[in-house]
């Protein structure tokens, strides 16, 4: 026995139908001549030699049907069978197919869709060689630790401490210095946008600065020139050296070799470009998208100084207070993670003893290790939950499409409960049918699934524009690789097996006896509707749980669009500036922005010219301490509020109202004493039945500053429209000592952003030719931009619902009809004996409400347990909102009862005497 | 077909017959069936229906090949060949079934006095 004959024997028999059937034939046709001939030689007559031949040999279309089944064909002839004939019978009844792929192609599309969302953002890695072997160092410390300054991402813990993932630059030299628990430890740190000229055209670009082993930890060869090397990462400024990305190199140098060696600015500080980064690859920090521009750590103190806490030194790479850099290893092949990390955290004690000052009381940070293949993944960061409910949903609209199927599935098996009867009676075995049923299942599943899978193609784009802002390109795109196809290939799998196999499994329960009369009513019919109805009830309650999700979530963005902000939105535009401290060191950019604060109020058409440190709804506040007048400032931690640097116009520009005292004007200047304007909230909060106006607070860290309340405006929101308004102070910003690192200029204007831009750009580039005019776009945009996932949550559920809606109506309706067709003698009899039609009416009108109520009162309890899930997703009602239940419902008992309308016409219009003779 | 002897073949010794008939050199299917009606000095009837089946079987099982050639009255046929793995079945097959006629026949023939 050797399976490689089989295999090359079962491939003819499959793939050479024809040819082995003609050599059987021509065997046969020998054998026969051959055996004819011996017989006519021993006396036969030719003619009765060859029936004998004949007879004996049998016929050969039986011998080529054994023949091809000793080389196994047997079940790919079936198999084929079964499909020419699925193939047939959808033929046949088109609107069937065309509702069962088109449900199914929606089902599986839309999961497809988010599928292909959720692994972008949730399981796509770095593109480096073995990302698993990549560790990201992480730490957390009690209340009150050594670590107060950080920048870059960190969160409190629930018991009061805080947790982070980053280091101070002299912690992560030490660590790096002595840690032999792992490969090696490498450094980077994501800059947001900075300023970089090519050829004098001056643009924004984010940026990553990363340590010299950088390129050769994470292994990654550039596919141009070279990576930042250890020389480059020496002493400050010694390395005016940056790696560009790969959309970069086609953006601004159309993919020119010549591109090594060329100079940029880099916030206006002349940078030699090295290398070009391999495609696909996105730096340490996340897997989404990648920064333009890759610079050594040695040219912070150049390329972006900053004045930082507790120093006077705008380097960053001897500051011991301030933590910012993140970092990470690969783990020592052989080595636990616990290992490693115990041997770090002895490293880290000493670092931190070493370079930070130090009491009895101080608390140092333990470190830990996470998964770093995906590095610090911002994306799943608060996404994680959203998309998996939205999988969620989607999974029950899968289930929705399934149970449709299976319904309609249902009732074409009692309509073939002749063929099947006729296919028992001639021999066929049960499992011979269940298969028969289950090929064309998953055939309408597969056919459902590539329906499915174009459809998600086609709006493959759908939710990464939904969740990147307006004004700016797609924050990352969908790929369609093979992980996606072995989804949809899976789904339509599991799908048709799902929705297959009752109604195959009803089949091949037919009774032969029965099924062959003409018009049987016999024993199953009840149970046939059980089934059915059962079907029809689990489909009511999705629907009620699609349409309660998509009530709760239209209604939150619907609240969100509505809410009261406090200030006017309307006809405001907005853009940013980030004039580099390379040029404009701390107070510097003040005289700037007067001067283009001047410019821009000369241009006809703008009102009024605002400015802000921070946009409003753009999702970031600004933090201060508040110690107000009377109370002393305590070591342990002071009250902090939010505060915003802005301009003279600013209250007037966004109508935010001053209730008390005065706005700022000309008579507030950079040497007059410091003046702010505090909201309703932060006077209620501080000043409980005091007059705040003429009082004084003080705030700052390291430099105490006095300030004086000299006004009280109303309550506007400020970084969330979902937040409400907190205690907030507005200090002008020509006050600001450190000056305002990125302004952002509100104008108030009834132009369009296309329009106003290439103006705006002019008046910039008149005070700054290096100074890009950064995403402009109006403060309305803004807002909406702040929503995104409230968007794409309410345009997917709300397309859920009605989808789930115009399912229920299918289902009710094909149950109702065939309930009515099969009832056909009974009705008739009961309009013979004397029921009116109304009354015969509303007896089908009361089963489809009962079965929907049923349904409706299933679908609350699972709505009430999506609610706890989605709860912290809503915005301005409850999750088990009372009017949205009672409107969901009566919306399912509504489209049921205009579903089984014509059903119940149907029955009331029942010709006793035709329906009497039909029997 | 002759038919003068009335021995039936037994289930599943079929596909030995043929193998063996094979060994003996390349056959069509019916010099298969002349072969052993030949050996069998005619007492064998074997269905000749259930012939081709068999020989596709053992082809599928890579026992024989088939090959196309030519008779000898100069007429294309498929001719069947024994395999290296032909023999050893073969082989395996004719011991075991001599072993089996042995027993069998030890058993039928005891006579009540060796007891």
């Amino acid at each position: 026995m050797s399976l490689g004959s089989r295999i090359a024997t079962w491939w003819r028999a499959v793939s050479e139908r024809d040819e082995v059937d003609r050599q059987v034939k021509e065997e046969f046709e020998f054998h026969i001549e051959s055996y004819v001939e011996d017989l006519m030689r021993s006396g036969v007559p030719r003619e009765q030699a060859l029936r004998q031949a004949r007879a004996e040999l049998g016929s050969l279309a039986a011998g080529r049907e054994k023949c091809r089944a000793a080389w196994g064909s047997r079940l790919m002839d079936e198999l084929w069978a079964d499909l020419r004939y699925a193939l047939r019978m959808l033929g046949r009844s088109p609107g069937f197919a065309a509702i069962a792929v088109g449900s199914l192609a929606l089902g599986i599309g839309v999961n497809t869709v988010i599928f292909t969302a959720a692994q972008h953002m949730l399981l796509d890695r770095l593109a480096v060689p073995h990302p698993e072997q990549l560790r990201l160092l992480w730490w957390t410390e009690p209340h009150l630790g050594v670590v107060e300054s950080m920048w870059g991402w960190f969160d409190d813990l629930p018991g009061g401490g805080q947790t982070s993932t980053s280091f101070s630059y002299p912690v992560y030299q030490q660590l790096r210095k002595q840690s032999s628990a792992m490969e090696s430890l490498f450094a980077f740190k994501p800059l947001d946008r900075q300023t970089v000229t090519v050829d004098g055209h001056p643009e924004a670009v984010e940026a990553e600065m990363v340590s010299g082993n950088y390129y050769s930890s994470l292994g990654v060869r550039p596919q141009l020139g070279r990576g930042i090397q250890e020389s480059d990462d020496g002493s400050p400024g010694s390395g005016p050296v940056v790696v560009i990305s790969d959309r970069f190199w086609m953006k601004e140098f159309a993919r020119s070799a010549n591109v090594i060696g060329k100079t940029i600015l880099v916030n206006v500080t002349p940078m030699t470009i090295v290398g070009v980064n391999p495609r696909g690859f996105t730096g340490a920090y996340s897997a989404q998208g990648t920064p333009d521009i890759f610079l050594p750590f040695s040219m912070q103190p150049i390329v972006v100084p900053g004045n930082f806490t507790g120093s006077a030194s705008s380097s960053l790479l001897t500051n011991i207070d301030e933590w910012w850099v993140l970092v990470m290893g690969r783990m020592k092949p052989g080595l636990s993670d616990r290992t490693a990390v115990a041997s770090l955290n002895v490293l880290l004690d000493a670092a931190v003893r070493a370079t930070m000052p130090m009491n009895r009381d101080s608390q140092i940070p333990k470190l830990l290790m996470t998964d770093g293949s995906r590095g610090q993944n911002p994306a799943a960061e608060g996404l994680a939950k959203p998309i998996s409910v939205l999988l969620g949903l989607g999974g029950f609209v899968l289930l929705l499409a399934c149970a449709n199927l299976a319904n309609l599935l249902l009732a074409r098996a009692s309509a073939r409960r002749r063929e099947m009867s006729v296919r028992l009676a001639l021999g066929a075995g049960r499992w011979r049918i269940l298969r028969q049923m289950m090929t064309e299942s998953l055939l309408l599943s597969l056919l459902g699934g590539i329906a499915g899978l174009m459809l998600a193609y086609a709006v493959r784009n759908a939710i990464p524009r939904m969740m990147s802002d307006s004004w700016a390109p797609p924050a990352f795109s969908a790929r369609f690789d093979w992980r996606i196809f072995g989804f949809a290939a899976g789904v339509s799998i599991v799908t048709g097996l799902i929705f297959g196999l009752a109604p195959a499994w009803e089949a091949t329960r037919v009774q032969v006896s029965s099924g062959l009369k003409d018009s049987a009513q016999t024993a199953s019919h009840r149970r046939r509707g059980l089934a059915g109805k059962t079907i029809v009830v689990i489909e009511v309650a999705l629907s009620m749980l699609l349409v309660v999700g998509a009530g709760l979530f239209v209604q939150t963005l619907i609240q969100l669009e509505h809410a009261r902000l406090g200030f006017r939105p309307d006809n405001l535009l907005l853009f940013e500036l980030q004039p580099p401290q390379t040029r404009y060191r701390d107070a510097a950019n003040i005289p700037l922005y007067r001067q283009l604060e001047q410019k821009l109020s000369a241009i006809p058409g703008i009102q009024s010219v605002a400015l802000t440190g921070l946009p409003l709804i753009d999702g970031n506040v600004m933090i201060h301490t508040f110690i107000s007048e009377g109370q002393q400032r305590k070591p342990e931690g002071n009250p902090v509020v939010l505060s915003n640097d802005v301009g003279e116009s600013f209250f007037s520009t966004y109508r935010i109202p001053i209730v008390a005292g005065r706005g700022f004007n000309a008579s507030d200047t950079e040497t007059s004493r410091k003046v702010a304007v505090v909201n309703e909230s932060l006077a209620k909060k501080y000043f409980p039945r005091l007059n705040p106006i003429g009082r004084t607070f003080e705030t700052g860290f390291h430099e105490p500053v006095r300030i004086e309340i000299v006004g009280v405006c109303g309550d506007a929101k400020y970084d969330r429209v979902r937040k409400d308004p907190e205690p907030t102070y507005y200090a002008p910003y020509w006050q600001n000592k450190h000056g305002v690192q990125q302004a952002t200029f509100a104008l108030a204007t009834r132009l369009d952003a296309k329009t106003l831009a290439p103006t705006l750009r002019q008046a910039v580039q008149s005070v700054d030719r290096n100074l890009p005019v950064l995403d402009v776009r109006t403060q309305d945009e803004q807002i909406a931009a702040s929503m995104q996932h409230e968007r794409v949550f309410a345009n997917l559920t709300a397309a859920f619902g009605a989808l789930a809606l115009i399912l229920a109506c299918i289902g009710i309706y094909g149950i109702m009809a065939w309930t009515v067709s099969r009832r056909t003698l009974e009705i008739g009899i009961r309009i013979a004996v004397g029921a009116p039609s109304e009354q015969v009416q509303a007896m089908v009108l009361r089963e489809a409400a009962w079965m929907t109520s049923l349904g409706v009162a299933a679908g609350v309890g699972g709505a009430l347990a999506l609610g706890r899930v989605v709860a912290s997703l809503l915005y301005g009602l409850k999750a088990w909102d009372p009017a949205t239940f009672a409107g969901s419902a009566t919306m399912l008992i509504l489209v049921a009862l205009g579903a089984s309308w014509i059903p119940a016409r149907r029955a009331a219009g029942v010709d006793p005497i035709r329906a009497l003779r039909h029997e | 077909m002759a038919k003068d002897a009335g021995v039936d073949l037994l289930q599943g010794t079929l596909d030995m017959l043929v193998l063996k008939a094979v060994s003996l050199g390349p056959l069509h299917g019916y010099g298969v069936l002349l072969r052993i009606l030949q050996i069998s000095q005619n007492r064998l009837e074997i269905q000749q229906g259930s012939l081709y089946p068999a020989l596709y079987r053992l082809e599928h099982e890579g026992w024989i090949a088939g090959e196309w050639g030519q008779s000898e009255n100069k007429r294309r046929a498929r001719y069947y060949r024994l395999t290296a793995a032909g023999r050893r079945r073969l082989e395996a097959e004719t011991k075991k079934w001599n072993q089996f006629a042995e027993v069998i026949g030890v058993i039928l023939n005891t006579a009540r006095e060796e007891l």
